[in-house]
């Protein structure tokens, strides 16, 4: 796609904050910087960059990592039936389906509920101290890393689903019931508050240091 | 420098101006043709798309998704059975045990996540779609519809629950007996439709027709 301007400013970055605009992250739009903040057309909140961008991902993230602790320290389901009871944590329910031979199922799991998350607390710290202190890295790959955890977040949810299907579907008395544990609310929360903290970090903020393409 | 400066300085008519949503960089806006797209020069950022037949074919994705999500909150989703006992579960009845069982939070969350923000999604861009393939008149409220739409798509998370389906399935096969439910089959349909929708909606076009000054 053509660059705006570059007869002009040459090698120059022309971004749309230097021309005295904005653009409407939901619908497209440019406006001057001065007027009002919403948006002519649909409405939504626009601001040149994310106000507060850094702050509020920090503290969804730390949110996140938080509730990450109990989610696995707790168990996330038990398991009654007339041969005694068993709970799962995370990490256990996941070494019980590789025993059992369902190794992708288990790698699945393994992949979504311990993988992704981790990797999105690394990630999501290493691109906000490298906002926060202008590290310099390559843009691209802060670039990529940051659409890489914007889209697969939501994957970690499948163990929330995996609890919840079994709960409402096992519920046969005294011979088969499966009860959530309270490891599994504080993975949800986690999973939630980790796609806020990705979706609050303004990715605009990692190329206003980058001066030439 | 001077040049540059005085250019900086000049404000630009915005109408065939697009600014990158990923990095801010400011192109001019090319005319497509049906089928090309369009990419930011600097983080390859999608920013301008026309498919081809867009509202046509999202429209009917759409109305399919409508129907099929309403199949599967009342018909019979899984069937267990074991030693004798068995039972039969919908949607709903899956969120009503949770709820029963003092599950409030994973049951609202689960309700949330697989059937109202999906359905939301689908009701607001049924409306917006329909009104634009018929000619409707255009409103501001259809364009913050049609803005709502588009920003709860990462939050409609039926494609997820269904790979949980799978796995729990895989995780109970040696305790129990099941069977998948019409209503399974139609969700597994609603995944695929919701897919379909991603790949023909073009936002650009819904926002020209929506409001065509701009």
């Amino acid at each position: 796609m053509q660059r705006y301007g570059v007869e002009q400013a040459g090698p120059h970055i022309v971004n749309a904050l230097d021309s005295g605009l904005k653009s409407c992250t939901a619908c497209g739009v440019l406006q001057s910087l001065d007027v009002e903040d919403s948006c002519h057309r649909c409405g939504a909140t626009v601001r040149s960059r994310r106000v507060h961008s850094l702050q509020r991902t920090w503290a969804f993230l730390i949110v996140g990592m938080l509730a990450y602790i109990p989610a696995n320290i707790f168990p996330i389901m038990l398991t009654r039936s007339f041969t005694g009871d068993t709970s799962d944590t995370i990490f256990s329910g996941v070494i019980l389906l590789a025993d059992s031979g369902s190794y992708f199922v288990a790698f699945i799991i393994f992949f979504a509920s311990i993988v992704i998350p981790v990797a999105k607390f690394v990630i999501i710290s290493l691109l906000a101290l490298s906002i926060q202190f202008k590290w310099e890295m390559s843009l691209h790959s802060r670039h990529n890393l940051h659409r890489i955890t914007e889209l697969i977040g939501r994957w970690s949810m499948i163990d929330v689903f995996v609890v919840a299907v079994l709960a409402a579907l096992i519920q046969l008395g005294a011979i088969l019931t499966i009860i959530p544990g309270v490891g599994i609310n504080a993975f949800a929360l986690s999973v939630v508050f980790t796609m806020l903290a990705a979706s609050s970090l303004d990715p605009r903020l990692l190329w206003d240091g980058d001066k030439h393409v | 420098m001077t040049t540059e400066v005085e250019f900086i300085n000049t404000q630009p008519n915005t109408d065939n101006l697009i600014a990158c949503p990923g990095c801010d960089l400011l192109h001019t806006k090319q005319s497509l043709q049906a089928g090309e797209y369009a990419r930011c020069e600097r983080c390859s950022h999608v920013l301008q798309t026309c498919k081809p037949l867009s509202i046509d074919r999202s429209l009917a994705a759409v109305l399919a998704g409508i129907v099929l999500l309403l199949i599967s909150l009342c018909l019979p989703f899984l069937s267990l059975s074991r030693s004798g006992i068995e039972s039969t579960i919908s949607v709903l009845n899956a969120v009503e045990a949770l709820w029963g069982s003092d599950m409030r939070g994973l049951g609202t969350l689960t309700l949330a996540f697989i059937v109202l923000l999906p359905l939301t999604r689908l009701v607001l861009l049924a409306w917006v779609l329909w009104g634009i393939r018929f000619d409707h008149q255009m409103r501001y409220s259809m364009r913050v519809a049609f803005r709502w739409a588009v920003q709860l798509e990462p939050w409609a998370m039926a494609d997820i629950f269904m790979v949980g389906v799978v796995v729990s399935l895989v995780k109970i096969s040696a305790l129990a007996n099941l069977e998948a439910g019409l209503a399974f089959w139609s969700l597994l349909a609603l995944v695929g439709v919701m897919v379909i929708i991603n790949l023909t909606l073009c936002k650009d076009t819904v926002w020209n027709k929506l409001d065509p000054i701009s």
